[in-house]
């Protein structure tokens, strides 16, 4: 009669179901997947390493894009001040950027994930202690308190990892902890306490596979966040070294020339930016939507 | 005029696709015809997925996409309603042809007061206005026996108890004095005894303004109460029709046979529901085995195995900064017994403290005060957490909605297995073998333990529930409304089972129902809630045949009253 299993399918990260029917959605797909393979191979790819100061040529600064480098080979995004080639910079920058984002999402929703279904378990004065974390972690703007971290504890990658898992790690618990507790009343649950099954097993056996789908959904969207938000901090001077630059801290570096007519500098790595976090919005959202019927039967009308 | 019926449906087919392309469809109804008179109440009786429902929407113009009316005709006082714009629907609907739905605290708006509701019906459906609106609103709901009518137009919905709003909904469906009322499960969400007053306000409308009535209903005791006329139907179609007590106690069809058969009877405790299953329990030597094992150990003198000496519970609202504190007392000083081998129910209805006294004895609520003796100890004085655990793993529990008992990412056998893995109770080839073999006891396919829950329908997951229960050898099992969620042919299967389990291995079972009759079928003494006290408690007999208690009574006389199929 009628086929369950196609029903309730209760988390559908399928990829075909996802995309098929989306073209704007798997533009988004390859073009990440694309930005993802060049920051990959960046060592690789380059034409040059922008880290190593020795092939760098103060004579080669400023020219613009297309022009001849001082040894024979050609600069096509043009070079910044120091000589160095915007192409290489960028592609190194992405490297870092992307690095940068994906350890901080990864780990913050860890321990999001984490502290949401240790609140909704435990309950009484430990769900207390974790949501008002929650509360005040929120009631900062999250720039404001990433600044704040990194005055204190100073700048360098690390120092950035960490300032931006503090902000991913609350909303993830409290998304965790709201979907877990409508989890805690079903009576499996009841099941699982009557038969004396320790509450780590409940919390890994029973309420995490149920619980973490609204969680995956916003995965894609904390990581263009994590992306944006370092690039700002970078941008303001406190992110990441200025040895080891990223995409903000090359638009911050070119921000000065923009006014005197050199604009490549910081115009290709804010294109690269805009794009990169434009094609994982375009995925999140299409998986959002994906997994929230209201919004597709909106769609269907 | 006498000869034409008022709603007349022929051949009605309707379908809803099952794929994107729509080359797979279900068909919701499946050449349907039905016929209604002026005046008659008529039934429409079947299980879940039967297209009941889907037939009040369609002759409504209310299917939702994607569901389609692929053909048939439906004629209403001659005029044809299929195809017809939203907007002549809109005239119809209200205005000719009355709808009133399962639930009625959410068919009324809960910001709007009464008064407001059904002025506003009136206003839309006549010329009335202003003072007049406001004494025939009143009339109305008179007439749905509201009593202080007068004052219930002034309150909001929550503040008036189910029947009641049920009874507002039937006010402003009659307000502009249709022919024909549409009502699909009107009584399903109300307690027994508010049921029974709610259908007999039903009937009366029908008899005084002359309104033809199509009940939706699946409980066949409704419609024994009610209907002069009865369709039955299965899978959207047309099972068998004629006038209500000759389709109830004479069938002519295998299916409705089968249906009247499971309906469970208060008048007399039957051995077993008389369905035509084979029985499944014959070849399982290993599931059998294995529960027989502890059955040698256990001590066969007829002690109470479980004793519940003046158990009460009371909820306590913390006080906020808007509310002072709040008690709630869900159970107030119950005691009872439960000796090895037999079933005691309790039985109430809702918000009678039932469940809380299960969940209390297995230790999922604190007990506020009173004891549970438990194989012969206090379970809150055993210090030793080894005996402890013990104890509390041979007490298990048969839950109420099959959707949410079992873990949705677990196969079926891991849900049954499970708690022995964890407490290494068994090994995990074992472990499979077993899973295997008790779902070969509750009558499921072996190999289907490897499936996902949502691969079973309601009844099967229950299975699959009480094949976890029995996998801890319990010496005590709580049934919590076990089939109050299924339709009443697999509850009846259901029932069957846990009689046969319960023979086989002398299971004592505490039984929670809503459901007198189910009650009266399965429990050996019964125990009668009120509002958190237990009114009466005695022998199945006396509480069915010499109720002493006038609750009792009131719940008894309230019952629909289905005899059962004819003795031939």
């Amino acid at each position: 009669m009628i086929d369950y299993k196609k029903k309730l399918a209760p988390l559908s990260l399928q990829t075909k179901s996802i995309f098929s029917g989306h073209p704007i959605a798997i533009a988004g797909l390859i073009g990440f997947v694309m930005f993802v393979l060049i920051a990959l191979l960046a060592p690789w790819i380059a034409p040059q390493n922008p880290y190593d100061l020795m092939v760098l040529d103060i004579m080669d600064g400023l020219l613009p894009p297309l022009s001849k480098l001082g040894n024979g080979t050609t600069s096509w995004l043009g070079t910044d001040a120091v000589g160095r080639d915007i192409l290489s910079a960028v592609m190194y920058g992405l490297r870092l950027s992307l690095f940068v984002a994906f350890i901080a999402t990864t780990v913050g929703s860890l321990i999001g994930v984490f502290l949401g279904l240790l609140a909704a378990v435990k309950g009484g004065w430990v769900e207390s202690v974790i949501m008002r974390a929650v509360d005040l972690k929120v009631s900062f703007p999250g720039i404001l308190l990433a600044l704040m971290m990194l005055a204190i504890f100073g700048t360098g990658v690390d120092k950035i990892i960490y300032a931006l898992i503090i902000g991913v790690w609350a909303s993830k618990a409290r998304l965790t902890r709201s979907s877990a507790l409508s989890e805690m009343q079903k009576e499996y649950i009841d099941a699982a306490r009557i038969s004396a099954i320790p509450n780590w097993r409940i919390m890994l056996k029973f309420l995490l596979p149920n619980s973490i789908a609204p969680v995956l959904v916003m995965i894609p969207m904390s990581l263009s966040g994590c992306i944006g938000a370092e690039a700002t901090l970078s941008f303001l001077g406190v992110g990441v070294p200025i040895t080891e630059p990223s995409l903000g801290l090359l638009i911050a570096n070119g921000n000065d020339y923009l006014l005197s007519g050199k604009w490549w500098i910081s115009i290709f790595p804010g294109v690269v930016l805009v794009s990169l976090v434009l094609c994982i919005n375009v995925v999140a959202d299409r998986i959002r939507e994906h997994n929230n019927p209201f919004l597709k039967s909106m769609n269907m009308q | 005029m006498n000869n034409t019926p008022l709603l007349k449906i022929n051949n009605l087919t309707v379908t809803y696709p099952l794929n994107s392309e729509g080359s797979d469809v279900l068909k919701a109804l499946d050449n349907t015809s039905l016929k209604v008179n002026s005046g008659q109440i008529i039934g429409i009786v079947g299980e879940s997925g039967a297209g009941k429902s889907t037939i009040g929407k369609a002759i409504l113009g209310l299917l939702d996409p994607p569901a389609k009316l692929v053909s048939g005709e439906i004629i209403f006082l001659g005029n044809s309603l299929v195809g017809l714009s939203e907007a002549q629907f809109e005239s119809l609907r209200g205005n000719q042809i009355g709808y009133i739905y399962q639930n009625p605290m959410t068919a009324l708006n809960p910001v709007l007061t009464i008064g407001e509701q059904v002025i506003e019906a009136i206003e839309a459906n006549t010329d009335m206005r202003g003072k007049n609106a406001r004494e025939y609103a009143i009339q109305l709901l008179e007439r749905a026996d509201v009593s202080f009518a007068e004052d219930r137009l002034q309150k909001y919905p929550h503040q008036l108890s189910g029947g009641l709003c049920q009874r507002i909904v039937f006010a402003i469906a009659i307000a502009a004095k249709p022919k024909l009322i549409i009502a699909d499960e009107p009584t399903t969400a109300l307690d027994v005894t508010v049921q029974q007053s709610v259908l007999q306000t039903l009937i009366k409308l029908s008899q005084q303004e002359q309104i033809a009535i199509i009940l939706i209903t699946h409980d066949i005791g409704v419609i024994a109460e009610t209907c002069d006329y009865v369709y039955v139907l299965r899978y959207g179609k047309h099972v068998e029709q004629d006038a209500t007590n000759r389709v109830l106690q004479r069938p002519t069809q295998d299916y409705t046979r089968s249906l009247m058969a499971s309906v469970p009877l208060i008048e007399k405790r039957l051995h077993r529901f008389a369905l035509n299953e084979e029985d499944n329990l014959e070849d399982i030597s290993t599931g059998l085995h294995y529960l027989q094992e502890k059955q040698t150990t256990q001590d066969s003198t007829n002690k109470p195995i479980l004793e519940a000496r003046n158990l009460s519970k009371i909820f306590i609202t913390p006080s906020s900064l808007f509310k002072a504190k709040q008690l709630f007392t869900a159970v107030k000083d119950v005691s009872f017994t439960v000796r090895r081998g037999e079933t005691v129910g309790i039985v109430g209805e809702s918000g009678s403290g039932k469940s809380t006294i299960g969940r209390m004895i297995l230790g999922l609520e604190d007990i506020t005060e009173g004891s549970v003796i438990y194989r012969g100890k206090d379970l809150k004085l055993i210090t030793d957490s080894t005996e402890h655990r013990a104890h509390c793993l041979s007490m298990q529990c048969i839950f109420q909605d099959p959707y949410s008992s079992l873990n949705p990412r677990m196969t079926a056998g891991e849900n049954i297995t499970y708690g022995l893995q964890v407490h290494k109770m068994i090994g995990s080839s074992d472990a499979k073998s077993l899973a295997q073999e008790l779902m070969a006891l509750v009558g499921l396919q072996r190999e289907d333990a490897e499936k996902l829950p949502h691969a079973f329908s309601g009844g099967e997951r229950q299975r699959i529930g009480i094949a976890r229960a029995l996998s801890y050898r319990p010496d005590f099992i709580f049934c919590d409304e076990p089939t109050s969620a299924l339709d009443v042919s697999v509850q009846a299967n259901l029932l069957n089972l846990l009689k046969d389990l319960q023979e086989k291995f002398s299971l004592t079972l505490l039984f929670v129902s809503h459901d007198l009759a189910v009650i009266r079928q399965m429990c050996d003494r019964v125990i009668v809630m009120k509002e958190g006290e237990a009114l009466e408690y005695d022998s199945n007999e006396n509480i069915f045949e010499r109720p002493k208690h006038k609750y009792t009574r009131s719940l008894l006389e309230a019952m629909p009253k289905f005899k059962g199929l004819a003795q031939t």
